[in-house]
């Protein structure tokens, strides 16, 4: 006999996600994904100017604005025929990389280790870091306050196993303090050739408006300076610590153990190489990534139709009454498989393919150190390993992209809009494989479908009753206690979830 | 971190003051408002309707104070979707006990989906009914961000969940409370703090027609653009990437209300048109809405 317990809403994740779990002798024996926010992104694009897209798109969510972005000015680049300048893809790059920096610090310290630290370990710091003493004495005025709930935003929160370990949990406390400054110091870093943070001014097909000058490569490198040592000397150190205190999180929210990744940061103008290659791994075999594949099934989301279609014939019709529904996410399938996208399988498929060489002495560094196969990698903490991990070899790149940057050559390309064209805008967004389909007819968008990180992440069932990955996840997690399921919130977390994305 | 002591209070409120254009001697006021609010008087309830939480994150760009500063010292943020430790029925609970106890300023990001309210739910409830539940028990209603304030780019042509704005929303069901708009898409980190202490320790704000504050929305782009010189000598870019003033690739900074130029984003680093990008025009009601103004014009013949 099992019990159904509803965690509606979600927090510290973007957006409005519920999920609902069954559990039996302590046990989740299955679980609901459930998207509860719609907005009609690509039904509003329709019959718009084609250039308003970048902008639209990136309203689709504030915590990788610049990913959407990207995807839409990549299809737009194909449906123009835009050859770009070094520097324009540079200073894409560049900016993107400070939106993923940004995305990771917050999703690790902000929004996820709440789940592991004991914040309340706050009371019972001695030492003599200002910082430290004033969140504890802002604490203890707190408990001497008539507010109904003192601490808040940090307490109340699920009983649970928290970190044990006391000097840890100072440490994880600081950090997270001072990772509130990081997260902030890297979108100004993107702000310096995006013109602002959140929602970016700059990005437009051809290029990047803002110029070049030895005055913004200064300024990017010495933020950005800031940034690697905080990764190699918080963020890295903080999750492996983290990591050793919850071993068998590396057991717990496998998933479905298929990945998929289509590339992102380009290498070249000339060719389509990348600083992240794409694949897909399924069943352990690694294989090349078609965008052919790809499919989406509304079956159990509130809209009408019922075909399998792929993004270049997708339509999104809501029906929010549509019996049989669940949720406002569709079900993205490659090939027919579920797969899960993320840094998890961007570092999977860079592992695999050796490429880029930093990857793999970092991963098997990682897992010496913790004594675990790459297997264990696909796991609850997996996730957080392998997302740690990409933060800190995408600013090491960024600090050799900004170094090739060339001062008064030119960052964009002029370029004319066809009557009717099609582009297709392929690139990872910091929570996974991101994907537009622009249709231009007679000089305006057609049809435009974009296939989402979280929609891969969190998708629902599809016709053949197949669980989306975060779905698959969640079954076999322990419940310790019915009333605070705080291992599930955990698993889901792990995936870094973002609704405004998946539904758009 | 945290401001505790009167000294820093103090510091803390000339800063604020500042940023509110206020003269120095409102600073002890504006100190003390600061103070009031750490110690849990004046809490926060942060609810996100149809959003994309970019103006949560935009907060969080807050430079001074910083992000740490503004939790612990300067907002008791009762309950935030993005921030709250707390989640599931713990975070409704919070919620809902927040709500019968009244007090105090309930924040609304996003739009409200008035035609499909099954298109944002949050704890089983759709969140048009929930905002109304809150909004009872309010001191004032803040909206932040385009989305929040007039509907943004969820109510733009074609509109399929029936979006619309906070004020449109509360006033179609008879809801008399202080409302202020901070439109933005994001809202600028310090247009959300400074409104927020001048409500607590000034009263609302002197606000425009559309509810915006004047002291962020009181003057035009164009009126402060650092191109201006470029569009009296008629000297327009062409092209992206161009010299020039922008408005021959659609810049609306002539009709939109904002100091984006003056007070620059993230921490006085760049703004939309100092990165040779025409503003789109995000603080105005009409933002997005509909599709024969694009946001881009290139080469326009003019």
């Amino acid at each position: 006999m099992s019990k159904g317990i509803v965690i509606d809403p979600i927090t510290r994740i973007e957006g409005h996600l519920s999920i609902s779990i069954d559990v039996a002798s302590h046990q989740i024996v299955q679980a609901h994904s459930k998207g509860e926010m719609f907005r009609g992104f690509e039904v509003i694009l329709k019959g718009r100017n084609p250039l308003d897209a970048q902008q639209i798109t990136q309203r689709i969510c504030g915590v990788c604005p610049v990913s959407h972005g990207m995807a839409s000015i990549l299809a737009q680049d194909q449906a123009y025929g835009i050859h770009l300048p070094e520097n324009g893809r540079l200073l894409r790059n560049l900016i993107l990389g400070a939106n993923y920096i940004q995305s990771h610090i917050i999703h690790f310290y902000h929004l996820a280790a709440l789940d592991f630290v004991d914040i309340a370990a706050i009371a019972q710091y001695q030492g003599q870091d200002p910082a430290l003493q004033d969140l504890k004495s802002w604490l203890r005025a707190q408990g001497k306050t008539q507010a109904l709930y003192p601490a808040a935003p940090f307490l109340p929160r699920y009983e649970g196993a928290y970190l044990q370990d006391t000097e840890l949990n100072l440490i994880a406390i600081r950090h997270y303090l001072e990772a509130l400054e990081m997260r902030a110091l890297a979108q100004k870093m993107g702000a310096l050739f995006s013109g602002k943070m959140p929602h970016v001014a700059s990005l437009v097909p051809g290029g990047v408006t803002e110029k070049v000058t030895a005055q913004n490569i200064g300024a990017y490198r010495s933020m950005l300076h800031k940034l690697r040592a905080f990764i190699d000397h918080h963020y890295l150190p903080d999750v492996v610590a983290v990591a050793k205190a919850f071993p068998d999180y590396f057991r717990i929210g496998r998933g479905p153990a298929n990945f998929m990744a289509y590339g992102v940061f380009p290498e070249s103008n000339q060719d389509d190489r990348r600083l992240f290659p794409s694949g897909v791994l399924i069943n352990g075999q690694l294989g090349d990534f078609d965008p052919m594949l790809i499919t989406e099934d509304p079956t159990h989301a509130f809209y009408q139709g019922a075909d399998e279609l792929a993004p270049t014939r997708g339509e999104t019709k809501p029906w929010p009454k549509k019996e049989g529904a669940y949720t406002w996410l569709k079900a993205p399938r490659y090939g027919g498989q579920v797969v899960e996208v993320g840094p998890l399988a961007r570092m999977l498929v860079a592992y695999h393919r050796d490429q880029p060489a930093s990857v793999r002495p970092l991963i098997d560094r990682l897992l010496g150190e913790l004594n675990l196969t790459t297997g264990d990698l696909m796991s609850t903490m997996g996730r957080h390993a392998a997302r740690a991990l990409e933060c800190k070899v995408v600013a090491d790149r960024c600090a050799e992209w900004v170094d090739a940057l060339r001062p008064g050559e030119p960052s964009c390309s002029a370029f004319t809009i066809p009557a009717k064209a099609v582009g297709v805008g392929i690139t990872e967004a910091p929570r996974g494989a991101l994907g537009h389909w622009l249709e231009i007819d007679n000089g305006k968008v057609d049809r435009y479908q974009c296939v989402v990180p979280t929609t891969w992440n969190c998708s629902p069932r599809d016709r053949r009753d197949q669980p989306g990955a975060v779905e698959q996840a969640l079954v076999g997690t322990p419940i310790a206690d019915e009333k605070n399921p705080i291992e599930a919130t955990r698993v889901v977390r792990s995936f870094d979830p973002c609704i405004a994305c998946a539904v758009h | 971190m945290t401001v505790c002591t009167r000294r820093e209070f103090m510091k803390a409120g000339a800063r604020l003051a500042a940023l509110l254009c206020l003269s120095p001697a409102a600073a002890p006021k504006v100190a003390e408002a600061l103070s009031q609010l750490s110690q849990g008087n004046a809490p926060l309830l942060w609810l996100q309707a149809q959003s994309c939480s970019g103006c949560s994150v935009s907060l969080l760009n807050s430079d001074h104070p910083t992000p740490a500063d503004l939790l612990t010292g300067y907002i008791s943020l009762v309950f935030h979707s993005t921030l709250s430790t707390a989640t599931g029925h713990v975070s409704m609970e919070v919620l809902n006990t927040s709500i019968a106890q009244g007090g105090y300023i309930l924040v609304v990001e996003g739009s409200v989906p008035l035609k499909m309210p099954e298109a944002c739910v949050v704890g089983g409830e759709p969140v048009t009914t929930q905002i109304l539940r809150a909004a009872q028990g309010a001191t004032a209603i803040v909206a932040v961000g385009t989305c929040a304030a007039s509907g943004g780019i969820p109510a733009a042509e074609n509109n399929p969940t029936g979006a619309i704005g906070v004020p449109e929303f509360l006033e179609s069901n008879q809801i008399a409370k202080p409302i202020i708009s901070i439109p933005g898409c994001p809202a600028h980190p310090d247009w959300i703090v400074g409104t927020l202490v001048h409500v607590l320790e000034f009263g609302i704000p002197e606000l425009d027609d559309q509810y915006r504050p004047r002291v962020f929305y009181g003057r035009r782009i164009h009126d402060q653009c650092p191109r201006f010189a470029d569009y009296e000598r008629e000297k327009f870019a062409r092209n992206y990437g161009d010299e020039g003033c922008l408005f021959k690739l659609g810049c609306v900074g002539p009709t939109t209300h904002a100091d984006c130029t003056t007070r620059l984003w993230n921490a006085g680093t760049n703004c939309c048109i100092n990165a040779g990008a025409p503003c789109i025009g995000c603080t105005s009601k009409d933002f997005a809405r509909e599709a024969k103004f694009a946001f881009y014009r290139m080469n326009e013949k003019m």
